[in-house]
């Protein structure tokens, strides 16, 4: 009789399973609520850092959004953000490089486009990066 | 078993405060993830059917109360609306695994650790 192997399941790619989700929102408006920031040269821009660093992201069309500023009284600033998703592994994202380059791009986005903080989602916590000071 | 994201970590590197957990069962965020989590383990069978983890090789019965499966069916449509086909069993498979893998051990031992009763 012919001998018959347990059959592993086979790895399509390696690196392991593209089970993180990182979401982050490209804000419409600066901190005031009212200037706009160049909202398509983030977006592109943050694909652009996404694909280089975890292998691609997807933008998702335009949303409504609101957040509250405590530092101004609580001024509550609307904006219509663009969600980006990314789905990367546990090894990627808990890389210092890889960390260093999101981060970077969040502080620099969070200066240039004069917000009060950039919102990111990193499986199921939410953080908040406030201080954007150069590194 | 799977080690869990250091967030600790991940804050630190990027500077950024950790205002806390993202409801990971429902809602939009839960359901992304839960499709994150599908897109990354389902593949179609060899012989054709419906995609599923090629690991969940063990089958057996679970008993479920009717809301539980209801808000299961809820979360798999909106999953299914992210183009992912996930069915409410494979989703409580999904989550199973994830509650499983989360567990500490501390946890897992309050869980079987008998309760103290009042007593007068």
């Amino acid at each position: 009789m012919a001998k018959t192997r347990a059959r592993k399941p086979r790895r399509v790619l390696s690196g392991g399973r593209k089970r993180v989700l990182v979401v982050l929102f490209v804000p419409s408006v600066q901190r005031d609520g009212a200037t706009p920031v160049d909202q398509s040269r983030w977006v592109d821009s943050s694909l652009e850092m996404f694909g280089r660093v975890f292998g691609g992201a997807t933008a998702y069309p335009k949303a409504k959004g609101i957040w509250r500023d405590d530092e101004q009284d609580g001024a509550l600033v609307k904006d219509e953000p663009v969600v980006v998703h990314c789905y990367t592994t546990p090894r990627d994202i808990q890389d210092d490089r890889n960390l260093a380059e999101l981060g970077s791009f969040c502080k620099r986005m969070g200066r240039e486009a004069q917000q009060g903080e950039v919102g990111l989602v990193i499986g199921d916590e939410y953080f908040a990066i406030r201080d954007f000071g150069e590194e | 078993m799977k080690k869990r994201l250091d967030m600790h970590k991940i804050a630190k590197a990027l500077g950024a405060e950790r205002r806390g957990k993202v409801i990971s069962t429902g809602g939009y965020f839960g359901a992304m993830q839960v499709l994150a989590d599908a897109e990354a383990r389902f593949r179609v069978p060899a012989g054709g059917g419906r995609p599923t983890d090629p690991a969940w090789t063990e089958r057996r019965l679970v008993p479920l109360a009717p809301r539980t499966l209801k808000k299961l069916e809820e979360i798999s449509a909106k999953v299914r609306e992210h183009g992912m086909n996930v069915e409410p069993m494979q989703l409580a498979a999904l989550l199973i695994e994830k509650t499983t893998e989360q567990l500490s051990e501390d946890q897992a031992e309050d869980l079987v650790r008998p309760r103290r009763r009042a007593s007068r």
